[in-house]
């Protein structure tokens, strides 16, 4: 009878209990990628487990990273710590409260402002009817064997033991059933209604150059500005996506030209990457990112380089010469029908971007761009399954990372009609 | 004896139910004030249906405006100029959100030491 009357209790408030959040996770490793200071790297926030206490950061190299300068603002009392981080130097930042932060990165006269939260785990919540039960088994245990050595009656005793049993009792229902009880949100979640409905508005995008027609063989600043579809509010909800605020894919008209970078967070709804194109033409931006709470979006956008082809090329960060041999198969893949890309790498893939590999397709006209992931693990061989939507040429280009830094292998896929 | 028994158990069930109705509220606690901190002002603002209340924890502002956006809808409402009700106490009253859930205020200071907005998300109850 008591233990009907707690389970049907216990399932009152299970029933009854917001919806726990459960996109925002204590205890996992915030990973960054940024293009900073002409370096790619990846920055690692590692997961806080008190506050007050150290906040870690470590940076990824690829290959390398130049040192960052850190400030570490609480968006709540303002207080800010400052520190700089290197390639094996990691850097401890003292968080002072959950909650907003903002990290802001600084290298080669380039900024860029990270907001995260703190989250602290604060436990199920249920542990407090666990420990409770407990507590209240073991006391009246105590007091039962006191009243059974002074009390020759026997009633008390019995109240005292099925007091002591119940206590027992929902400690135990509670363990048995905890995976199913919903979880609490971490310390320093943003607040959430018990109905979250997941989706937002898409993004609307103005995609600049600074300054506006860049010369070839040119430093020049690429300029993606977001805004909210609905509202027109400047977009500054960005999920971490693949490992970054968002990806940028630059590539000229005939895919001579090849970046992915990871552009840094200027202001509010704003993102910027330096670049410099060798060549006069036009040129091509796919930007993939996620707003929180819902899913991807591709944003596109284009830009002309003005001037005449640079005499020395720059250094491509992608050394082209051995990068990987390619192998598609069926060898003449069929438009809508799965096709298999392996990439023979030089030298053993290590994880970038959460991936051992990454396969970027771009229709020749420039109106499809794909987004393939290695569908393994890190292995000399990566492996792509894509399904060319329509026949056609693709430009294509297979990027992983080693200890030598990122390795791009281009190669163009024809699907015949 | 079996009435005392039943007695017995009915407190036993209401201690229980206590419990757990105290559980239940700890768990689900209203709408917290949130404080945010900008390089002139700092605010505290407590946000509810039809007020929300900006308390600054730094700067003199002598206007204060509030707008609220719900970015799960992408619903955004004008914006409202909060009342001065005593020092260092603002308060926004009207028709402020057109439902429940999590809203987005950016509020707007502006004074001698400068102008600022601050960003604060809010969750509005029923």
């Amino acid at each position: 009878m008591i233990r009907l009357l707690f389970l049907v209790g216990l399932l009152l408030v299970a029933l009854a209990s917001p919806a726990a959040a459960h996109t925002v996770k204590a205890g996992a490793d915030l990973r960054v990628a940024q293009t900073i200071a002409g370096a790619e790297l990846t920055l690692v926030i590692k997961a806080t487990t008190r506050v007050p206490g150290p906040l870690r950061v470590e940076v990824v190299g690829f290959p390398t990273a130049p040192e960052l300068g850190l400030r570490l603002r609480s968006m709540t009392d303002g207080r800010v710590v400052q520190g700089s981080v290197a390639p094996g130097r990691p850097a401890e930042l003292r968080v002072e409260e959950t909650g907003p932060h903002e990290l802001t990165v600084s290298a080669g006269g380039e900024t860029s402002v990270i907001p995260f939260r703190v989250l602290v785990d604060r436990g199920s919540g249920w542990e407090f009817l666990i420990y409770g039960g407990l507590f209240v088994a073991g006391l009246l245990l105590v007091g039962g064997l006191l009243t059974g050595a002074f009390n020759r009656r026997g009633r008390s005793a019995f109240v005292v033991t099925a007091v002591a049993a119940a206590g027992v009792a929902v400690a135990a229902l509670i363990v048995v059933m905890e995976p199913w009880l919903p979880a609490g949100a971490p310390d320093g979640a943003e607040p959430r209604p018990t109905d979250s409905a997941l989706g937002r508005p898409y993004i609307q995008r103005v995609v600049s150059t600074i300054p506006v027609r860049p010369a070839a063989g040119e430093e020049f600043v690429a300029r993606v500005e977001l805004f909210d579809g609905s509202t027109g509010r400047p977009v500054d909800d960005l999920a971490l996506h693949h490992e970054a605020m968002a990806h940028l894919v630059v590539t000229s008209e005939d895919g001579r030209y090849f970046r992915h970078v990871h552009p840094l967070r200027t202001a509010p709804g704003r993102m910027e990457v330096r670049l410099r194109a060798d060549r006069p033409g036009r040129y091509l931006a796919y930007v993939e990112l996620e707003r929180t709470d819902s899913g991807g979006q591709l944003l596109t956008g284009e830009f002309t380089v003005t001037g005449t082809a640079t005499s020395t090329d720059p250094p491509d960060p992608a050394p082209r010469q051995a990068a990987g041999t390619v192998t598609v198969t069926p060898s003449v893949p069929q438009a809508g029908r799965a096709a298999t890309i392996e990439v023979a790498t030089n030298g053993t893939p290590r994880p970038w971007l959460g991936m051992a590999g990454h396969l970027i397709v771009r229709g020749q006209d420039g109106g499809f761009l794909g987004h393939v992931h290695e569908r393994g693990t890190p292995s000399s061989r990566l492996r792509f399954t894509f399904s060319f939507p329509a026949p056609g040429r693709y430009l294509a280009w297979a990027q992983y990372a080693t200890e030598r830094g990122i390795t791009t292998v281009p190669f163009t896929v024809e699907v015949p009609r | 004896m079996t009435r005392k028994n039943g007695l017995r158990v009915l407190v036993l069930a209401g201690l229980v139910a206590v419990v757990v109705a105290a559980f239940v509220i700890a768990r689900t606690s209203g709408p917290d004030p949130v404080t945010t901190t900008g390089t002139h002002y700092a605010v505290t603002v407590t946000a509810e249906r039809d007020a929300i209340d900006v308390e600054l924890g730094r700067g003199e502002p002598d206007t204060v405006t509030v707008a609220a956006v719900m970015p799960t809808m992408g619903h955004a409402m004008p914006e409202v100029a909060a009342r001065k009700t005593a020092p260092g106490h603002f308060v926004a009253e009207g028709d402020l959100f057109t439902m429940t859930g999590v809203w987005e205020l950016s509020i707007r200071l502006a004074g001698p030491s400068g102008e600022e907005t601050l960003t604060v998300n809010t969750l509005i109850g029923g």
